[in-house]
Formats: structure tokens, C-alpha cells, sequence
């Protein structure tokens, strides 16, 4: 099969899911869906395994772009949507309203597709398309529980997102003012090097481009619908979120930054995404230090990790860019299975929801070991791969001739890393209060994934010392273009 | 794009951000996008062309439609108070899209005219948006900013009809939600005012 009909397959498998979960009877739903996430999944990961495998020679079409980075966000994607899906019915099992199955997976399934065509899509028209798309199937899950809280976090993200990729087309529509061919349709990642309407005006169009999709990327100072988004989202769907939509728009704005760095200039590229990641990091680090609800406390850690992602990128260096590599797929396994633990976590203690909880260890150890393996990779604690991927992207900063911002970005991780483990230490083993011995459902499965997630991660960490100079790097550096 | 059909459409952005019912902002956003439409199809000059501007105009009619229904089937008590008074808004709004027009060069759209109003609409639609308690003027801010960005769209060399309908299919699937977002804040609170989604800070 040839990788551009992997893409469409991959795209193609979730999407027909979506429509036959939607007209099927309510009592097979969650069987089907559940059959259907170990091919869908497993499409993405055959195509990431096989981008990632042979970098040196991306597959670029006017539509479709397969390459080393797309590979890398199709990969987690697959990954952390096959899991969501496993995980939803323990989260459904919450829930109460009619047809809840039917409604939940084939929107579940419609935005899992979306979110791996971005990756995969060759043209800036198309992936802003596609990212609008997103915005309205995770708006959906977002306020699937129909809470009053729900509803709110929900509508913000609607509307915050929605404003921004408005800004975002205005700043496409720019580019394809001044690019040969004219049009939408033809902005292709390799076009985009080819505008020819000036600098000013390009740089304009960058700026425009890049505030929008910030505002969906979460960083900051345009996230406020991140924390309210992935606190009251379903926690399968909080995972997709974290894990796979914001990297992927993420990869867009780096696809707009090597396209357009030869036209707006590499320094004014670079320095907009370090501009970016510099603020989130800022922003999120307080968050951090503050006792915070879970799932809050993991949405403040995405900001984090987004901004360290778009720091690496800004760096640019191969160096840099190996820690970016490590680090999507490092937060994309530690921040999933952090979420998929909220929902056991809010059957043993409810007060989760809206409030810090504190010794969890004593009182169910099986769920403590998770929380705490979670954040403890998540803060970057070695041999965490998100430790080495930080010390890559530092160096990387260094390397690039940056000093100020790599020195600046090691205070503020350092800070958010004390943050956490903070954080840490009182969710596990703080004082704990008196809580219901009852069973919880769905322990089991989670202490499997914990036990399998941190295998994943200290291999990926043994990868990571290999990778730099590694010719996926090399791929990373040169780009689509 | 003549200066005069720019004006038109600039002056049915403006009443957006002063009126009160949500009738009356919903007529105006169609309109503005209908004649929007009608420029379409008299400029075009292939088949394509002329599927982008009915694309355009079905958009204009389905959005129009939906959100009329929605306001009926929510119809507030009285309408619900925006964050400034109206003048306010609408003066800020203007400022904002002089300011807009000043810091942004040249584009490269087939006229000076066309850009202004471009980046006027974008303006008013973000200033709707930003400035709105009411849920649904937030939605018509959106719609704002999307009938500014096809202006863009249309007056582009060489578009693509691909592209814009699909432009027009993702705004029109963000209404729907959006729209049964409405209703279930409607249903929830008792009005579609933002001022009730205050309870998520840290």
C-alpha cells in the first residue's frame, strides 16, 4: 500500500465509523465502537511506523503531505485515540441520558479523524479547514455531560477558537494574495516559500497566521478556554485534546514557520514561535505552584508543554528539534494516561472535580501509583523522556545562539518542575481525608496501562539518547519543503 | 470591487454592533453576505466561480434561516444588555478597524477599497464578539468576521471554489453548534447571556 493511500485509509476508517456508529441500533454501539478503535488506531501507527522509518523521503502532494513530523503527530493520534476509545465506557458509565453511546462515539470517532487528517493534509486552505472542523466535533464532547459548567467551557471554547481561526484564515487569505497561481487551493507547504508581495506584508500575514492558531493551540496570552476546555471535557476526549489536537495544530503553525521563514526571515520566524512558548511557560508556571482541581492541574501542564514544544521548534536546531520529537510523544503518553486516571479518580473522590485532592496513595495506592507516575513524568523528573527532552531543547537553544531565551526557559521549567512535583507529593502521599473503601471501577485496566505507559516512556527515554543526529532529525530540520 | 459596494457592505456591519434584537443583526449579516453573493456571481467567470457564489448565497440563506429559528424558539424576555452601551461599541469597533487599516499594508486584493472593508468587517465582527453578553451576538460576530474574510476570498486571483465552499460548510457546521449550545444555555440559565458563565476561574 502506498503512503498516500495509508493517509486516506487512515483518515477514511475512523470518519465511516463515525457515520455507521450513528445510524446503528444504541444496544451494539459501544461493541462496535470498541472493535473499530484497534484498526483505526493501528492504521495510524502503520503510517507513522512507516513516515518515521524512511524520513529522508516525505510523500508530498497538492492534498496530502506524509513526512517525519506528520508521521510523529499521526503516531501519537492513533495511539491516544485507540486508548480514549477503550477508556470511554468507563467514563459513560457516569453519564445518564438517553442514547449517550450512540451520540458520544461517532462524535468521538468524526473528531479523531479530523484530528489525524491535519497532520496529514499538504495545503495551509486545507489544514485550516480541517482545524475549523475540530473546533465544532470537540465543542460537542466538550460539553457532552450537558453540566452547567460543561455548557460554559464549552461555549468558550467555541467561540475563542472560532474568532481566532478567523484571524488565522484573514492571515491565509494574505499569503494567497501574493502567491503565483493565486488562491486558496494553492497554498501548498512548498508554495508558501514562494510568496512574492514583500516582507511587511508577509510578516503581517505570519503574525496573523500564527496569533490565530495560538488561540487553538492554547498558548498563551490566548488559552483561556485550555484549562476550562480540558477540565470539563469527558476525560478520554481531555486526553485527545492535550495529546493530539494541540500538537497537531501545532505542527501546522511549524509547517507555516519553515515555509515561510525564507520570506519573512528565519530570525522573525523563529523568534515569533519562541515569543509564544516563552509566555506560556510564564503563564503556566503560577498555575502550577497553586493547589489546582486534576484535571485543571494537567490543562495548566499542557500550556507548559506547548510552549516548550513551540520553544524547541523556535530553536530549530537539530538538537532542539530532537527534544521536540521526545517531547510530543512523551507528554502525549504521561498527559493521556494522567486524564484517563480523572475518572476512577472522581468515582473514589469526588470532590476532585472542582477542588486539589491530597493522599490519594493511602487510601487506594493503585490509583496514587498512577497520578503519581503520570505527573512525575509529566513534571520531567529523569529518567523521564520529557527530562532529556528539556535538556535537549536548552542545549538546542544554546547551540542556536539564542542564550537569553534558553537561559530564561531553563528558570521557568525549573520553576514548573518544582511546581509539579509539589503537586506530586501532596496528591499522593499529602494528609488524605476520609473516603468511601468502596470498590472503584475501572482500577484494573488503569494499573495496566500505567504498567504498559511507563515502559513506552522509559524506552522512548533510551530512544531519545540515540536520537540526535538520527537522520529522523535530520528530516525534522529540512522539513516538508 | 467598487467603492461604493464596499460602503454597502461596511455600513451593514456597523448597525450590528448598536442594535439590540437579534432579529434585526441577523437580517443584516444576511444581507451583507447575499450581496456579497450577488457580486460573486456577476463576477464570475467560470463554472466554478459561479458554485463558490451560490455556495455563498445558500450559506447566507441556511445561516439566515437557522439563526431566526433559533431566536424564536429562545426568545428572551427582554433583550439581553451588551457589556457597553451601544455607541461605545460601535465607536470602539470603528477605532479598532482604523487602527486595523493603518497597521496592515497593502494586501495585494484587486482594490484598496476591497481591503478596507475587509479589514473593517474582521474588526466589527471581533469587536461583536469580544463586547456581546448575548450569546447569540457572539455567533453574529463570527459570521461578521467571515463575511469580511470572503471579501478577501472573492477578490483573490485565481480562488478556489474548493477552498470557499468549504470555507462556507465549516462556518455553517459552527453556527449549528453553536446554535445548540444556545439552546442549552437558554435552557439552562433562563437567557443566552454570558454574563451567567462566570463560575470556571483559578
Amino acid at each position: 500500500m502506498t503512503r498516500e493511500v495509508l493517509a486516506i485509509a487512515v483518515i477514511a476508517f475512523p470518519a465511516a465509523a463515525s457515520v455507521l456508529l450513528a445510524l446503528l441500533p444504541p444496544a451494539v454501539v459501544t461493541r462496535v465502537a470498541l472493535a473499530w478503535a484497534l484498526p483505526s488506531g493501528g492504521l495510524a501507527l502503520a503510517l507513522a511506523a512507516r513516515a518515521l522509518t524512511d524520513p529522508s523521503h516525505p510523500f508530498t502532494s497538492k492534498w496530502i503531505a506524509v513526512d517525519a513530523a506528520g508521521g510523529l503527530v499521526v503516531g501519537v493520534t492513533g495511539l491516544v485515540g485507540l486508548t480514549s476509545v477503550l477508556f470511554s465506557p468507563a467514563y459513560l458509565a457516569t453519564v445518564r441520558h438517553e442514547h449517550r453511546e450512540r451520540h458520544y462515539f461517532s462524535v468521538l470517532y468524526a473528531f479523531w479523524s479530523v484530528v489525524l487528517a491535519v497532520p496529514l493534509v499538504g495545503n495551509l486552505g486545507g489544514a485550516w479547514l480541517l482545524i475549523e472542523a475540530t473546533t465544532a466535533a470537540s465543542a460537542l464532547l466538550v460539553g457532552f455531560s450537558g453540566r452547567p459548567r460543561a455548557l460554559e467551557a464549552g461555549w468558550k471554547y467555541l467561540i475563542l477558537t472560532s474568532v481566532g481561526l478567523g484571524v488565522a484564515l484573514l492571515g491565509i487569505v494574505l499569503l494567497a494574495a501574493g502567491i503565483p497561481g493565486g488562491g486558496l487551493g494553492a497554498l501548498t507547504w512548498h508554495a508558501l516559500g514562494t510568496y512574492g508581495s514583500g516582507r511587511q506584508t508577509a510578516i503581517v500575514a505570519y503574525l496573523l497566521l500564527l496569533a490565530g492558531l495560538a488561540a487553538k493551540i492554547g498558548w498563551a496570552p490566548v488559552h483561556n478556554w485550555l484549562p476550562d476546555a480540558h477540565s470539563e471535557a469527558p476525560a478520554p476526549v481531555s486526553a485527545l485534546l492535550s495529546a493530539a489536537l494541540l500538537p497537531a495544530v501545532l505542527l501546522v503553525a511549524w509547517r507555516c514557520e519553515h515555509s515561510l521563514a525564507p520570506v519573512v526571515g528565519i530570525h522573525t520566524a523563529q523568534g515569533v514561535l519562541i515569543a509564544f512558548g516563552l509566555a506560556s511557560l510564564a503563564v503556566a508556571v503560577p498555575f502550577l505552584w497553586r493547589p489546582l482541581a486534576w484535571k485543571r492541574l494537567l490543562a495548566y501542564s499542557s500550556l507548559e508543554h506547548m510552549g516548550v514544544i513551540a520553544i524547541g521548534i523556535g530553536f530549530g536546531t537539530p538538537l532542539a528539534l530532537a527534544g521536540v520529537a521526545v517531547h510530543v510523544i512523551g507528554h502525549a503518553i504521561a498527559k493521556a494516561l494522567g486524564f484517563y486516571a480523572a475518572t476512577p479518580l472522581l468515582r473514589h473522590e469526588p470532590r476532585a472535580a472542582g477542588h486539589a485532592v491530597t493522599g490519594i496513595s493511602h487510601t487506594r495506592p493503585e490509583l496514587g501509583a498512577t497520578l503519581g507516575i503520570s505527573l512525575g513524568f509529566l513534571a520531567g523528573l529523569p529518567p523521564s523522556p520529557l527530562f532529556l527532552s528539556e535538556l535537549l531543547i536548552v542545549a538546542g537553544g544554546f547551540q542556536s545562539g539564542r542564550p537569553w531565551a534558553a537561559g530564561a526557559s531553563t528558570l521557568l521549567l525549573a520553576l514548573g518542575f518544582l511546581g509539579l512535583m509539589h503537586a506530586l507529593l501532596e496528591t499522593t502521599v499529602g494528609k488524605a481525608r476520609r473516603r468511601d473503601g468502596g470498590p472503584v471501577p475501572g482500577l484494573r485496566s488503569l494499573s495496566a496501562l500505567t504498567a504498559g505507559s511507563t515502559v513506552l516512556l522509559l524506552v522512548l527515554t533510551g530512544i531519545g539518547i540515540w536520537l540526535p543526529g538520527s537522520d529522523l532529525v535530520k528530516a525534522l530540520v529540512t522539513g516538508i519543503v | 470591487m467598487s467603492g461604493l459596494l464596499a460602503w454597502v457592505l461596511v455600513g451593514l456591519g456597523v448597525p450590528v454592533l448598536v442594535v439590540r434584537r437579534p432579529s434585526i443583526a441577523v437580517g443584516l449579516v444576511t444581507a451583507q453576505a447575499l450581496v456579497l453573493a450577488g457580486y460573486a456571481l456577476h463576477e464570475a467567470t467560470a463554472g466554478k466561480d459561479a458554485l463558490a457564489a451560490v455556495a455563498l448565497g445558500a450559506r447566507a440563506l441556511g445561516l439566515g434561516a437557522l439563526f431566526l429559528v433559533v431566536a424564536a424558539r429562545t426568545r428572551e424576555p427582554r433583550p439581553v444588555r451588551p457589556g457597553m452601551p451601544p455607541l461605545v461599541r460601535a465607536g470602539a469597533a470603528v477605532a479598532f478597524a482604523l487602527v486595523l487599516t493603518w497597521l496592515v499594508p497593502t494586501i495585494g486584493l484587486s482594490s484598496r477599497n476591497a481591503e478596507r472593508a475587509v479589514l473593517a468587517l474582521v474588526a466589527f465582527g471581533i469587536a461583536a464578539a469580544a463586547t456581546s453578553r448575548a450569546t447569540l451576538f457572539q455567533v453574529i460576530g463570527i459570521v461578521l468576521i467571515e463575511n469580511g474574510i470572503a471579501i478577501a476570498a472573492l477578490t483573490l486571483p485565481g480562488a478556489s471554489s474548493l477552498i470557499e465552499i468549504g470555507i462556507a460548510l465549516d462556518l455553517t457546521l459552527i453556527v449549528f453548534v453553536a446554535a445548540f449550545f444556545h439552546e442549552r444555555i437558554f435552557a439552562e440559565f433562563g437567557a443566552g447571556d454570558t454574563a451567567a458563565l462566570r463560575s470556571l476561574r483559578d
